[in-house]
């Protein structure tokens, strides 16, 4: 179990180190070492994993499954990217002197420190434990968001820090009625939050407790996930913090958030209709696609622009898990990861443009392409794939999703109740349609309102003072990495990542 | 026994219905400090109350954390929020978004709702605490209420923290206590997001020169 203390361990003892060293070459290096430590790891448990299948670690305190190696492996890898985009960017910035020097350090730990902390919530058995670990991403988060101390970004953080702190103890109130109804059935106690225990009695638990506790939890983790109507503080968050964090708030921190929802339906789906689930999950995915679809035309400000894409995708991912069945699950699970690519790498573009043009307004910004080429590649790519255009991956994931939409339709949402309705083919069949229709509209409304922001910014000629080269930087090296990956995926799915997810779809879909 | 379990449950009942009692006390006052001094006083009677829940039941780890309750939640956090608001400029809240009646009657519909809520699920739990979980569903609401009908940061946050007190008296009430590793999480979660939310107020203070959340409108769409 050496790989899933070393998981634990790199990050705690890097954060540590950071605090006492003050070198900013040192602080690179450790935090590289300590990434390839925990990406390291990751490999050789989804290795265990694939073999032996899902295990526990360290006394009943870790549980490890496929949906949890796959949430493991999204955060290695945009974690990795963000840590040699930093390199360059957060060298730059204390050259600049927007930070100072002496304030490296507590950056370097409080990065640490929010890894750990979604790599407990990811790992741990017990949904307590999760809750913990989640919460703590909060607390984590808000000084990095807060990093530049402007007045928006101190605005942003304090949003960030009474929003999701007040949404995570909703879900904490959905913890304890989970909580509440498996006292009735499980014996050991002191156990009974977690969930090798909770799963084999599932479908013994109290019915109307859990679709209470679904709902605080739906609540609670969906204002960390950004879903709409309790999304305000994310265009915010994602506006201020530094690129970097930002990749890694976008990246991964919303699919932490949304693996915590998943986990919790596991076990919720044994004892409830799956209509209730996947209904909410529908309503919740439909309103934050729709609403962030129309957002996205309206903005003048690149980062807000990706924020609200963010919320979109993520209400697409959640339309794929309402829906169900297989190809909705997998085209949702692919979705969180193909998302977490491409949008790690359009903040690591938006943080060049901003490095360069000094300004998050998009109308300020023009001819991107001449001055800084690899960037607006970059930006069009990841733009292109934020779009689910082929050939990149996001594309594959996302007509997964509108196909099961169309052949199955929301359950619980348009005369598919199973409850006392009687059920009418012909509405059923334009429900489902319509329902689709809907979801292609918002589509090409958010494709519209991205492609035509960012041709202005790629084309057309800088405003004048703006250095017209690009210098190769550490940075480059992720955004390669990530644009290859998207496309490669989509032909190819390599066959350790397709077994990950064809198990986690295995997991939450019940037969 | 059964007549000691009786009036057991009438007297966790009573220790449940004074936290309530301070939450509304906590809405119509104006005065800063002295929302947090009830505050406090909730705190002390949800010690009582875990307490007394320890006694009745034989759970040990409870007492664990009544103990932590106490230290954390009656000692150290209202003395951080004495000291922020000793920094900031404003000893009372200005303009709150709902006036004390109102707020007051708004409050009494929560608890209606929070009963209706709870209604289904309530014959599920244990004799002894049975009423205790619509109670704590009550405060958690009106915590909620709280933070969105107040504007100063300082009032914001100790409705959070009535909130959190709700949450502990559900796990309490419903559950005779989480697992202690969950327990003692959830009160280190608590007292590092005080003392950030702390930290926070001032540098709010610094750079808008007030703690009005109402100021806080340069993001925007």
């Amino acid at each position: 179990m050496i790989e899933v203390v070393a998981l634990v361990a790199a990050p705690l003892f890097a954060g540590g180190l950071s605090l006492v060293v003050h070198r900013s070459a040192l602080l690179h290096t450790i935090n590289l070492m300590s990434m390839t430590v925990l990406v390291t790891a990751e490999i050789m448990i989804t290795r265990t994993m694939l073999k032996d299948g899902p295990f526990t670690a360290l006394e009943q305190l870790v549980y490890l499954d496929a949906l949890s190696t796959f949430i493991l492996f999204i955060i290695g890898v945009v974690g990795l990217a963000s840590s040699f985009y930093m390199r360059s960017y957060m060298d730059e910035q204390v050259a600049r002197g927007v930070i100072a020097s002496t304030r490296l350090n507590l950056f370097f730990f409080l990065f640490h420190m929010f890894l750990l902390a979604m790599v407990v919530a990811t790992i741990a058995n017990s949904v307590g434990v999760q809750w913990v670990a989640i919460e703590a991403t909060t607390l984590a988060t808000t000084f990095l968001i807060a990093f530049w101390r402007r007045r928006e970004s101190l605005e942003a953080g304090w949003k960030y820090l009474i929003l999701c702190s007040v949404g995570i103890s909703l879900a904490l109130f959905g913890v304890v009625l989970l909580y509440y109804s498996s006292l009735h059935v499980l014996t050991d106690v002191s156990q009974a939050l977690n969930v090798t225990q909770l799963l084999p009695v599932a479908d013994r638990l109290n019915p109307h407790v859990l679709k209470l506790a679904f709902i605080f939890i739906l609540v609670g983790y969906g204002t960390k996930v950004g879903l709409v109507p309790m999304h305000s503080w994310l265009p915010d968050a994602y506006t201020e913090a530094p690129a970097p964090v930002v990749a890694m708030l976008a990246g991964v921190l919303e699919v932490v958030a949304v693996y915590a929802i998943l986990r919790m339906r596991m076990i919720i789906d044994h004892a409830v209709p799956f209509a209730f689930t996947g209904g909410l999950l529908g309503l919740l995915g439909f309103a934050s696609l729709v609403t962030a679809a129309f957002f996205i035309l309206i903005q003048h400000n690149y980062k807000r622009l990706f924020a609200y894409s963010s919320i979109e995708h993520m209400g697409i991912a959640m339309i794929g898990f309402g829906v169900g069945g297989a190809v909705g699950t997998f085209g949702g699970l692919f979705h969180l990861l193909n998302h977490a690519f491409a949008k790690s790498m359009a903040f690591f573009a938006a943080g060049n443009i901003h490095r360069r043009f000094h300004t998050v307004e998009i109308d300020q910004v023009q001819g991107v392409a001449t001055a800084l080429p690899w960037t607006a590649m970059a930006l069009m790519i990841s733009g292109l794939a934020l779009s689910a255009l082929p050939p990149f991956s996001s594309f594959a994931s996302e007509t997964q999703v509108v196909t099961a939409l169309a052949s199955q339709g929301v359950p619980g949402m348009w005369f598919t109740s199973t409850e006392g309705m009687v059920t009418v083919p012909l509405s059923d069949q334009f429900g489902r349609i319509a329902l689709a229709a809907v979801f292609l509209m918002a589509a090409v409304l958010a494709f519209g309102g991205l492609l035509y922001r960012m041709t202005g910014m790629v084309w057309g000629t800088p405003p004048e003072g703006i250095l017209r080269a690009e210098t190769w930087t550490l940075g480059h090296l992720p955004i390669i990495f990530l644009a290859g990956a998207l496309v490669v995926f989509s032909f190819f799915l390599p066959p350790p990542i397709q077994q990950l997810l064809e198990q986690a779809t295995m997991l939450l879909v019940i037969q | 026994m059964q007549v000691l379990s009786y009036s057991g449950s009438q007297l966790v009942d009573l220790c449940s219905a004074l936290l309530l009692l301070t939450c509304f006390a906590i809405v119509a006052q104006r005065r800063l400090s002295a929302c947090v001094d009830l505050f406090a006083l909730q705190s002390a009677f949800l010690v009582v109350t875990t307490a007394l829940v320890a006694y009745l039941t034989g759970n040990q780890h409870l007492y664990v954390a009544a103990a932590l309750t106490g230290v954390i939640k009656v000692i150290i956090i209202p003395r951080v929020l004495k000291k922020v608001i000793d920094r900031l400029n404003v000893k009372r809240e200005l303009v709150m978004y709902v006036t004390v009646p109102a707020g007051l009657l708004i409050c009494g519909g929560l608890v209606m709702l929070a009963f209706f809520i709870s209604q289904p699920i309530i014959p599920l739990g244990f004799l002894l605490t049975r009423d205790s979980l619509a109670i704590a569903l009550a405060i958690v609401l009106i915590g909620l209420f709280t933070m969105i009908a107040r504007q100063k940061a300082v009032t914001q946050l100790v409705g959070f923290l009535v909130l959190e007190n709700g949450l502990f008296l559900g796990a309490t009430a419903a559950t005779y206590g989480m697992p202690l590793i969950v327990e003692l999480g959830v009160f280190f979660d608590v007292l590092i997001a005080t003392l950030i939310a702390g930290i926070y107020t001032n540098r709010l203070q610094d750079a808008f020169d007030s703690v009005d959340t109402n100021q806080l409108t340069v993001l925007k769409e």
